[in-house]
């Protein structure tokens, strides 16, 4: 049974974000049939909120609520699936100087994987690093699809996907309710809690899904038929 | 850009207190375009500020001269929690303390933000609002 969830959104608990996690479920609920999506994981900037419970919300809207974070290091910004003790003790989410190379085998040894996330975003996303320091090795997977993204952003990171065969996800990156899920990622399997998408993002059995609206395209002239009197 | 965290918590000495007058109420309405606000008084009879009014209150010098300053700057933007009606005739005192810095990154670089938490008292001693003011600055040698 495929599991569709975005990958990457932030709720009031972000300094950016004004966002409460009810009224993106309801969101959700009223925009099934365009973005459905059966759950979001929430991955607050530079912090874990470990005290966030959404049990309720989760069983009134019939959404799952994932918690990760969303760090920032010498490699751009990164999510962190999986966030546990042990990984809160090694790292300093609030340091926005954390070492990638570090964070990524660091995270993976203590039961996390970590995603650099709008890779081709300036200043924070991986692309414009690789081009003055070596690649990152252990890289799981990329955000191919970010849906905060400029024009030529994404574009930028299917290039980086190509040449270093990266698996990718898709997330909203939403900060405002109406933009939850326009991108996201669909996995092969079921995925019901934070050990499971672990699990898979580690298996890389999953593809981004893109669910932002199509602009209409220019209406052109009819070709005329060759050789038509 | 190193922090220095023992700034968050300082509090700044209270300003002396300021007389709300009925005619500052106008004008505030007036720039904002609510021409309702200036006339017309609440039930116990005195005329009601508009809530964001409780923005307009200025902190003394020594709270900019404490300060910390990270390089060019500008002000990121405000949340006030209104608790009590501000009334013309009230006197309204502050006192604020840094609540809150921290860096973050961007497409433009490294900047960090100041937290500063103002609190508005009457002259009953009720507290009318928090203000947290959020200044954001650009970190020395950064580019934009």
């Amino acid at each position: 049974m495929a599991t569709i969830l975005d990958l990457h959104s932030h709720s009031e608990a972000s300094d950016d974000s004004r966002a409460p996690v009810e009224a993106y479920l309801n969101w959700i609920k009223l925009r099934r049939a365009e973005r459905p999506l059966d759950g979001i994981v929430l991955t607050e900037h530079r912090q874990f909120n470990r005290a966030a419970d959404y049990r309720a919300l989760e069983d009134r809207f019939g959404v799952l609520v994932l918690r990760a974070s969303e760090v920032e290091t010498d490699y751009g910004h990164m999510l962190v699936f999986g966030v546990n003790d042990d990984i809160l003790r090694r790292f300093d989410f609030a340091n926005v100087r954390l070492p990638a190379q570090e964070v990524i085998d660091g995270v993976a040894r203590l039961g996390g994987v970590v995603v650099p996330c709008h890779p081709g975003r300036p200043t924070v996303g991986l692309c414009e690093h690789y081009e003055t320091k070596p690649p990152l090795e252990n890289v799981a997977a990329v955000e191919l699809l970010n849906g905060g993204s400029r024009k030529g952003e994404n574009e930028r990171t299917a290039a980086l996907v190509e040449r270093f065969g990266y698996h990718a996800i898709g997330g909203s990156d939403s900060h405002m309710v109406s933009l939850i899920g326009l991108c996201a990622t669909r996995f092969e399997a079921e995925v019901r809690s934070i050990d499971e998408l672990v699990r898979e993002l580690r298996s890389g059995r999953y593809a981004p899904a893109d669910f932002r609206p199509r602009r209409p395209q220019p209406r052109r002239a009819a070709p005329e038929a060759a050789g038509s009197e | 850009m190193a922090i220095d965290q023992s700034l968050i918590g300082q509090q700044f000495e209270a300003t002396e207190p300021v007389t709300v007058t009925a005619e500052a109420i106008a004008a505030f309405c007036a720039a904002l375009g609510e021409e309702r606000g200036q006339s017309r008084p609440g039930p116990d009879g005195a005329i009601v500020a508009p809530p964001a009014f409780a923005v307009t209150f200025r902190n003394t010098e020594a709270f900019f001269h404490y300060t910390p300053r990270f390089g060019r700057g500008f002000d990121a933007g405000k949340e006030v929690e209104f608790l009590a009606p501000i009334r013309a005739g009230d006197s309204i005192s502050l006192t604020s303390v840094i609540r809150k810095m921290y860096e973050k990154t961007g497409r433009s670089g490294t900047m960090t933000f100041v937290v500063l938490r103002s609190t508005l008292i009457n002259q009953r001693r009720e507290t009318v609002a928090h203000v947290d003011h959020r200044f954001v600055h650009r970190n020395p040698g950064e580019p934009g």
